[in-house]
């Protein structure tokens, strides 16, 4: 009790004055290495409360839990748009209190009573703790009486083929993103949320992450994902204001004011077909690539950090990163200086009863000012030409709007967008 | 089948209502009137309260940081569980919280304090939540209602089951498969009820699953599988005798059960839980797939508590009367676009529905159940 208290106090003065406003940690980050993610975690407090949400700059954390939720309220327009405010005022409450480390707002003491918090993160500090909420294009449907309020960004996806994606495993009129240095920390977030909706949304999907596939801070060392590659070695640093503003918190140039201060989230649940894959020899896993396995160099150059040369041909004239290399593809310099902000775990489901194969992958999150201008051309071009495709599939598909932050214990996610 | 005593729960409960109730409840940064105030001075050495010890009810607290730089908030805690506090009190700035407290030892708790944890003490009875003689009376109505009601329906349950294992005695395997539902929904509307009286919810209702050694399996489900799996009754009759005699002894039990409206409202959520544990998973009738006559008696069972709950409850929290109400009738219109005429029942095929109406019917009786899992707190005054 008393570290957690001391922490909160810690915490609440080392974010005072950091820019981009609330969507950073406290916490000191761990070096990276996988295994090590707790070994200097757990007891940082990330603030609720700021002009952006937390979780999309913050440095990502270990573990990931994510849902999304489709609305079942019933009545009028009005009535459903009621019960949906009525149920967000207790969700962000519950996510207040629970970044802060405390229990879900309620009476945890009554006998006879069920108590209002599920009880299993009880005592354990956040561990950097932040939940992230967006709504999906459903909620722009007649429904709610929302369709003249729906951002043009928020345009449905388009087919981004090659995919296959699961109706299961996609979609969602609400989403949660919740992160955490401790994986039962980032599920009861998520539990609780469900819990206080019952009645009025029901749980769509849901993913649980981990490993922290792609850094997106220069105080983290490099993560791997599951092929054995680091991953966002060239990611946008959350704490970079000028690559936030440039390319993730949606600005002025939005058609809806609501979402000024937000961003874009697209999720991609990206089986890897991890049997093929690992029997792929080395020189053509990293040619795939375009970057050694090991040290994460790119293939012109010898330290991870080392800026691609995608000029550079090797001794047979061929280039040495592959005119379908991953990075070649995904590089900004090669889209028009188009960038994301990733924010992928990787999962695992255990096994595919149908095959036997491992079903595993990237939880692919991605962050953006507009999805039609950023993650849509990217994809498309990385769906056409890029080696990875071989050994990966699109299964699953989510896009919501995250709004900005919310402002204090008065004020719910999203409520510019219902005012 | 989770058994939870009626008996133990009862007891449970009515040594809870001598102790806390709301606790932890309140208002927050308002205070009430009639408040006992209490003021916690707040400085680096600690944060004493003054005065240390107050009356059950509700207490205001107020929080004054007199200059102390390594301190900045209060909590009051009853154990390891923060009930209010008040932060981000630099020196000079106060704040107040409001609770309703029972009688019991408390702490008051400053982090980086010099002294960081002080007790404070609640005297007195339990004040919290007295409910007016007016809601006292609808729920002594509505405790009788619901013994008149259990006694209903086993008295019902009787003669119903008496024609099924007539039938089953007799050999008649169409016959009895049609009156095998029907008997079974006056069981499954008092279930919890039967749950409590020891082993004669698994004499009467046990899945071949619940036993270890299946020779000494008996009941409903017995013969279910008699009838829909082997199609031969040969050696059913003493199951069918013991059936009857344990439904004899039931009625019995039930004509000198008491009840407390705790019991009640346990109860229902007791009867949702059971249709989604074992009713929507088709784990409750597997060889006849007459699960949903079982579904609609344990919904109607529970609204029937509910009913009777209902004018106390409405006095309490008409809000979440309200809900609960809208849930029920959920419920039922997701029930009832899955009439049919199959095996005895107004119901479809189970083994018809597919995952998707299974996994809708789930999500409805969950949000039904949530909601009615507080009016056992509610009604315990």
């Amino acid at each position: 009790m008393t570290t957690r208290r001391a922490v909160l106090g810690w915490g609440g003065a080392a974010l005072a004055g950091v820019a981009a406003g609330g969507a950073v940690t406290a916490a000191v980050v761990g070096d990276g290495h996988p295994g090590d993610a707790t070994a200097s975690e757990g007891s940082g407090v990330v603030d609720f409360y700021g002009a952006k949400q937390a979780g999309i700059a913050t440095p990502a954390q270990a573990r990931l839990a994510f849902a999304t939720y489709d609305v079942t309220a019933r009545g009028t327009a009005d009535q459903r748009r009621a019960a949906l405010v009525e149920m967000l005022r207790s969700w962000t409450r519950a996510a207040a209190e629970m970044t802060a480390g405390r229990t879900v707002p309620g009476v945890n003491t009554n006998p006879a009573a069920p108590p209002a918090d599920t009880g299993e993160a009880y005592g354990a500090p956040p561990a950097n703790l932040t939940i992230t909420f967006g709504v999906g294009p459903g909620l722009f449907d007649g429904r709610f009486g929302l369709a003249g309020r729906r951002p043009a960004a928020l345009a449905d996806l388009p087919k981004l083929a090659p995919e296959n994606l699961d109706p299961e495993r996609s979609g969602g009129d609400l989403c949660v993103q919740a992160c955490s240095d401790d994986p039962l920390v980032a599920f009861h977030a998520i539990r609780n949320l469900a819990r206080l909706g019952r009645g009025t949304v029901v749980m769509r999907w849901s993913q649980l992450g981990f490993g922290r596939a792609t850094s997106n801070g220069a105080a983290q060392e490099t993560p791997r994902n599951l092929m054995g590659f680091k991953d966002g070695t060239r990611n946008i640093d959350g704490a970079d204001a000028a690559l936030m503003n440039a390319h993730v918190w949606v600005g002025s140039e939005t058609d809806q004011p609501w979402m000024l201060g937000g961003s874009y989230l697209v999720a991609r649940r990206i089986r890897m077909h991890i049997e093929s894959w690992d029997r792929d020899y080395l020189a053509d896993q990293e040619a795939v690539f375009g970057r050694a396995k090991y040290t994460g160099a790119p293939l012109t150059g010898t330290r991870e950090m080392d800026t691609p040369d995608f000029g550079a041909d090797g001794d047979d004239g061929q280039p040495l990163i592959a005119g379908d290399a991953h990075i070649r593809l995904a590089a900004h310099e090669n889209n028009g200086g188009l960038r994301i902000l990733r924010r992928g775990y990787s999962y695992t489901d255990g096994m595919l009863p149908a095959s036997g194969e491992l079903d595993a992958g990237l939880f692919f999150i991605a962050f953006q000012k507009d999805p039609r201008a950023q993650f849509v051309p990217l994809q498309r071009r990385l769906g056409q030409h890029d080696a990875l495709n071989e050994y990966i599939s699109h299964v699953g598909s989510g896009l919501f709007a995250c709004p900005p932050g919310v402002s204090g214990p008065a004020d719910h996610w999203a409520s510019a967008l219902f005012a | 089948m989770p058994r939870i005593g009626l008996i133990g729960t009862g007891a449970c409960l009515a040594a809870v209502s001598l102790l806390a109730s709301g606790c932890g409840s309140g208002k927050k940064d308002a205070a009430q009137p009639g408040a006992t105030a209490v003021t916690i001075t707040l400085t680096n050495d600690g944060c004493a309260p003054d005065p240390a010890t107050v009356p059950a009810g509700p207490v205001t607290f107020t929080v004054v940081n007199q200059g102390g730089d390594q301190v900045s908030e209060a909590e009051l805690m009853r154990g390891d569980t923060i009930l209010g506090e008040k932060e981000n009190l630099t020196p000079g700035l106060s704040g107040t919280f409001s609770l309703h407290l029972d009688a019991g030892s408390y702490s008051v708790y400053c982090p980086d304090a010099k002294t960081d944890t002080t007790t404070f003490t609640v005297t007195g009875a339990a004040t919290a939540q007295a409910l007016p003689a007016s809601v006292d009376a609808q729920l002594d109505q509505a405790v009788e209602g619901y013994r008149d009601y259990v006694i209903d329906q086993v008295t019902l349950l009787v003669p119903a089951t008496k024609a099924f294992t007539d039938a089953v005695r007799a050999g008649d395997i169409e016959k009895a498969k049609r009156l095998f539902a029907p008997a079974r929904a006056h069981y499954e509307q008092v279930e919890p009820v039967a749950e409590s009286f020891g082993d004669l919810d698994p004499q009467i209702d046990a899945r071949i699953n619940d036993v270890d050694d299946p020779s000494t399996w008996t009941g409903f489900h017995r013969i279910e599988k008699a009838l829909w799996q082997d199609r031969s009754l040969a050696g059913m009759t003493p199951i069918a005798n013991q059936l009857d005699a344990d439904i004899a002894k039931l009625k019995t039990l039930v004509g000198s059960a008491e009840y407390q409206p705790a019991v009640l409202a346990n109860g229902a959520t007791e009867l949702l839980n059971e249709v989604g544990t074992s009713k929507i998973t088709g784990e409750e009738d597997r060889y006849s797939h007459t699960d949903l006559s079982d579904f609609k008696a344990n919904v109607d069972g529970a609204k029937k508590a509910f009913d009777l709950l209902t004018p106390a409850l409405t006095a309490i929290d008409p809000a979440l009367a309200t809900t609960i109400t809208q849930r029920f009738a959920d419920v039922d219109a997701a029930l009832h676009v899955l009439k049919g005429t199959y095996a005895g029942t107004s119901f479809v095929d189970y083994g018809t529905i597919g995952v998707d109406i299974r996994k809708m019917l789930t999500q409805k009786v969950d949000a039904l159940a949530e909601p009615l899992s507080q009016v056992a707190a509610k009604v315990t005054s």
